[in-house]
């Protein structure tokens, strides 16, 4: 199956430059509606108002965190088959097996590359 | 220790029944020599000093760091940015305008020589605080009280525990990349 590159992606992260670097990269894949929030609790409301066919979301975030996020979408029947892939510095063993027992698509520790979020980003959406 | 040399060293530690005041002068003058001691060391620690001046420059530094890293961030991406997003047709001033863009690029770099010179002043001051800190420590015989957290650090704390907030590990601690992806493989 073919990667729809007009799906909407929302991208979650604090660090400014971080959303710039995704947003570029996404870019770069040839995904161009791609919209931001700067912590869980904004994008749960994104999530409410649209639907995403990807979430891209950062794990340490207030005052909701993406772990947090995850666990609000993955409870929300409107929302549950949203795919979802952590990328984040959280790097602790525990921190993956969390996050896959909460039910993430998919997890990817910064630094990244743009292969790596390709290749992620495929394997989640069907490329 | 065997019981009997125990009991001869407890017998030597207990004051006589009746009052002795060469005892009491002994005992005293260790107090105070004690209390001399721990003085000197509360001194050694230079604790307004640390407070004054090197943990407020380490702020400062960090700072400094902080801002640098975002600035030179800020100009590689749009030096990046422009360079992806221009549709110049000409050759020549495409070529011109990516070595421009080049340039700022590498010019944005420096920011890493300055940094590094911060942040080596912080872990110098670091090293001192963890110095001195040492030092005391080992010669008050200092034990942790494990009740002093004040309550909005023990919020933090609890609220890192529960989210699983362990941030960044140390390079080659944490867990690599070709292992989560087996996981979800």
């Amino acid at each position: 199956m073919a990667l729809d590159l007009g799906m909407p992606i929302l991208v979650v992260d604090d660090y400014q430059t971080m959303v710039r670097i995704i947003r570029n990269l996404l870019k770069q894949l040839g995904f161009e509606d791609v919209d931001d929030a700067s912590d869980g609790t904004s994008a749960l409301a994104k999530l409410k108002q649209k639907r995403y066919g990807l979430v891209i979301s950062d794990w340490n975030m207030e005052p909701m965190t993406g772990y947090e996020l995850l666990r609000h979408v993955r409870a929300d029947d409107g929302l549950r088959t949203t795919p979802f892939i952590m990328v984040t510095a959280e790097s602790k063993t525990e921190n993956v097996i969390a996050a896959k027992k909460a039910g993430v698509n998919n997890y990817i520790v910064k630094p990244f590359n743009a292969q790596t979020l390709k290749t992620k980003i495929e394997a989640v959406c069907g490329g | 220790m065997p019981a009997s040399s125990r009991a001869q060293t407890l017998k030597a530690e207990m004051p006589p029944a009746s009052f002795d005041a060469g005892y009491v002068v002994r005992e005293l003058t260790a107090v105070a020599d004690y209390i001399r001691h721990i003085k000197q060391e509360i001194g050694a620690l230079q604790a307004n000093e640390l407070c004054r001046d090197r943990l407020p420059m380490a702020h400062e530094e960090l700072g400094s760091v902080v801002k640098a890293t975002a600035s030179a961030t800020h100009t590689i991406m749009e030096a990046a940015e422009d360079i992806l997003g221009t549709d110049e047709t000409s050759p020549d001033r495409y070529r011109e305008r990516v070595e421009t863009r080049m340039m700022q690029i590498f010019e944005a770099c420096s920011f890493q020589d300055i940094t590094g010179q911060r942040i080596a002043k912080v872990l110098e001051a670091l090293g001192q605080l963890e110095k001195r800190l040492g030092r005391f420590a080992t010669a008050v015989n200092a034990r942790d009280a494990t009740d002093t957290l004040d309550p909005e650090e023990a919020l933090r704390h609890a609220r890192r525990e529960m989210l699983l907030l362990n941030g960044p590990q140390i390079e080659g601690r944490g867990v690599q990349q070709d292992d989560i992806d087996a996981l979800f493989a």
